[in-house]
């Protein structure tokens, strides 16, 4: 794989494959559902991840999700209610939770810079800076793995407040420190120097185009069985009614997994 | 000829002191030459360096006086980003310096905010890939290089948007052996094939020395110029060649393995070696057993066996990416291998206990507000409180009172190995500690590491630095792949390395480490 000139999925794809899951996901309460797209975004950035600290945040989306899910329903439990509210409480949150990870990997497969240059010329500003914050995100977390690991090589204690400043003062030093470097180098190398030129846009392939029509199907799917009422997409809570999942929405995140079929990022 | 780069009597002084950075600088760089900055470390070196596309002062702000033009345009009317057709820079840090994610795309950046043609640019962006061998690199996430591919993608870069001046500041410094000849070796074409001026600053002279034709001696703000060897002999520095030439009175001092040679086959030398004789290893104060590891499907261990005794100086050697930062973690015992066992003292390593580690971003250790106060935190989590033993043992004891942040980045290297080795841990770990630190500051290191062992303590150091490793070690561990490919005495593990062997070795043949050792053979 050295000189594939492109990665196969283009951007604006993954916009599509994005929004689509996650109307989906906005569609439905049904735990089925709900978790076969879970199982649909871990298949897709197995996958599609490019390597680096972005990949790496996934955990973090997932990790997030999954806390999404506890707390929405414990919020619940402290309140005097029924059983009704609490699995009511649970799917919701877990719909929350679907959209965290399907952000997640949508973050793992996606360069934020490929992104900025899809972007209109006279937001090419603002949309680098915001592919920049971005990008820092993942490093802070990165940089503060390593501050906690070298204190605790001192034999210093990582947790409580007191060993905040050995923990905060590093990481901003160095985060100081690494933009300097950066705004020095953008200057250096011409940044808002005068009018810009792009280079070569990214292609369409057909990989990209199956994965845009499988999303649209996909999301159709579930958005004419909303509006037809076919077959139940909130499941009664009270008690938990599961109606047996229906084939052609089955089939419809099936096509989700389209991405995680191909040859992607991971072997790069 | 005329010159690519001006200083016509430059006085710069940055915000906020007052002895001068730069002080009455009058050099030049002719068209096509290939220069190198050399100067201990707070010299000015770096000052010199920025100052050449207007960094210094656009971006620092302070008091210049003076004039710096690059091909005739003058860095103060023009600020750095108009003169980037004309001078590209490589910081020091290339990671810090990339703006986009992937390779290609960084490639494009400079040339994409200078306007150049859709078409030109794509053809030069294959050219840069060709040039520096990239090609195999182009869709990768620049966060995922190694150190040496990153520093090419840099110099890529910085020089796809066509510039006719190429600075860059301390390019090998991250690289092993064969890394930085790739680089000096791509950096010299550019120069003879290409037309192109390269200025850069580095301070492991035994890797630059051969390649240039113009040197800057940088000391306390000034800069003089000269051919390398008048620069390097009045300087006092140079790499183990010209130590042994100085030490033996040659004249012209050799700068490479091969004046080296020429010189030494006129004479006569003891054709063995005396090896040094060296203390037997006392008991056996860590136990590696069988390690795996590997991240994400990649191994970066396998099945590695190692003992740590009492009074040795490991050198942890090999290229790029071989697991030497790996392993210094599992024996520190805050990486878990997914396989084998690490054992000190009859149980598992305790960081900061047993064991301590200086991490190659020794920058993540510091956070106070001096020296001492650093050292002091150390020592405060096992109820200690003697500093002065620890400043002494680095030879920091004038830096006692200084902010960590004013010092310059071989000083806090020298600060974060204190207050790691003031855990008073018996097995100390320093990983690349010789990065940025210029002869005196290695010194200072070295004797201190020396000490440590002598007292009863190991040491192991992972390192590119095949000279340091020459100096110091007792035994050389070499790592390829993540498994371990040679241990033993370094007059052999390095004897017999074409890409590791130090420049004693290219000299007088296997067993000759250092130019001490010659010198005293010759006496």
């Amino acid at each position: 794989m050295t000189d594939r000139a492109r990665p196969a999925i283009h951007p604006v794809a993954w916009i599509a494959w994005v929004s689509a899951a996650s109307l989906i996901s906005l569609s439905t309460t049904d735990p089925v559902y709900l978790l076969l797209l879970w199982a649909t975004a871990w298949f897709v950035y197995q996958a599609q991840r490019i390597p680096g600290p972005m990949a790496r945040s996934f955990r973090m989306f997932l990790a997030a999700g999954v806390i999404t899910v506890v707390l929405r329903t414990a919020l619940v439990l402290f309140t005097p209610v029924g059983s009704r509210d609490v699995l009511f409480a649970l799917l919701e949150g877990l719909r929350l939770g679907t959209l965290l990870v399907l952000f997640g990997t949508f973050n793992a497969v996606t360069d934020p810079f490929g992104l900025v240059r899809l972007a209109p010329k006279h937001f090419h500003e603002p949309a680098l800076a915001t592919a920049l914050a971005l990008s820092i995100t993942p490093r802070t977390v990165a940089s503060v793995g390593k501050v906690r690991e070298a204190q605790r090589l001192r034999g210093l204690s990582t947790g409580g407040l007191r060993s905040l400043p050995a923990l905060v003062v590093p990481v901003l030093e160095r985060g100081i420190e690494e933009a300097g470097t950066l705004a020095e180098s953008m200057d250096a190398r011409g940044h808002g120097r005068g009018p810009r030129t792009r280079y070569r846009p990214e292609r369409w392939s057909t990989a990209s185009l199956a994965v845009v029509g499988a999303a649209a199907v996909g999301a159709a799917a579930f958005v004419a069985t909303a509006v037809t009422a076919r077959v139940p997409l909130h499941p009664a809570t009270d008690p938990l009614a599961l109606s047996s999942p229906d084939p052609v929405l089955l089939g419809a995140i099936a096509l989700l997994a389209l991405p995680g079929l191909m040859p992607g990022g991971a072997d790069r | 000829m005329s010159d690519a780069l001006r200083y016509d009597d430059v006085t710069f002084t940055y915000p906020d002191t007052e002895t001068p950075a730069l002080a009455a600088v009058d050099v030049s760089v002719p068209e096509g030459a290939f220069a190198l900055a050399i100067g201990p470390t707070g010299a000015g070196k770096s000052t010199f360096l920025r100052a050449a596309n207007g960094l210094v002062p656009h971006f620092t702000g302070g008091t210049f006086s003076g004039r710096v033009t690059v091909a005739g345009r003058d860095t103060l009317s023009e600020p750095p980003r108009r003169l980037a057709d004309a001078v590209a820079f490589v910081p020091q840090d290339a990671a810090a310096s990339f703006v986009v994610d992937r390779v290609e795309d960084e490639l494009a950046y400079g040339m994409e905010n200078l306007g150049v043609d859709p078409r030109l640019m794509r053809r030069r962006v294959e050219e840069m890939l060709d040039l520096l061998d990239l090609a195999s690199l182009r869709d990768r996430s620049v966060r995922t290089l190694s150190g040496g591919e990153r520093q090419r993608v840099a110099i890529g870069a910085a020089l796809a948007a066509g510039p006719d001046l190429l600075v860059l500041d301390e390019p090998t410094s991250q690289l092993d052996p064969q890394g930085a000849e790739n680089v000096m070796a791509a950096l010299q074409r550019l120069v003879h094939d290409h037309g192109i001026t390269v200025l850069l600053a580095e301070h492991r002279l035994e890797r630059v020395a051969g390649w240039v034709d113009l040197a800057f001696g940088v000391e306390q703000g000034r800069v003089r110029s000269g051919s390398p060897a008048e620069v390097i002999r009045s300087l006092a520095v140079g790499p183990p060649v010209a130590e042994l030439g100085r030490a033996l009175g040659w004249d012209p001092l050799p700068l490479t393995v091969r004046d080296a040679r020429d010189v030494v086959r006129t004479m006569a030398v003891p054709s063995h070696p005396v090896l040094a004789t060296r203390e037997a290893p006392g008991e056996v104060l860590a136990e590696v057993r069988g390690l795996d590891l590997s991240y994400d499907r990649t191994p970066a261990l396998r099945g590695v066996d190692l003992d740590l005794r009492a009074g040795e100086v490991v050198a942890l050697m090999g290229r790029n990416g071989a697991g030497k930062s790996s392993l210094l973690r599992v024996i520190a015992g805050v990486q878990h291998a997914d396989a084998g066992l690490v054992h000190t003292n009859g149980h598992g390593p305790r960081p900061g206990v047993d064991v301590a580690l200086c991490p190659q971003e020794s920058d993540s250790v510091l956070f106070s507000d001096s020296v001492a106060l650093e050292i002091r935190a150390t020592l405060a989590a096992r109820d200690a409180s003697d500093v002065e033993p620890w400043l002494d043992a680095l030879d920091i004891t004038e830096l006692a009172a200084v902010h960590p942040r004013d010092l310059s980045a071989g000083q806090r290297l020298l600060v974060a190995t204190a207050a790691i080795a003031a855990t008073g841990a018996p097995i100390l770990l320093l990983d690349e500690p010789t990065r940025g630190l210029d002869p005196a500051a290695k010194g200072r290191l070295t004797r201190f590491v020396r000490a440590h062992a002598a007292s009863g303590g190991a040491v192991v150091v992972a390192t590119h630095d095949v000279e340091l490793a020459a100096g110091v070690a007792s035994r050389v561990v070499m790592l390829a792949a993540g498994e371990v490919i040679a241990d033993g005495d370094p007059a052999v593990v390095l004897g017999d390395s074409r890409v590791f062997a130090p420049q004693m070795t290219r000299v007088f043949g296997p067993g000759w480490l250092t130019p001490e050792q010659v010198v005293e053979a010759l006496a």
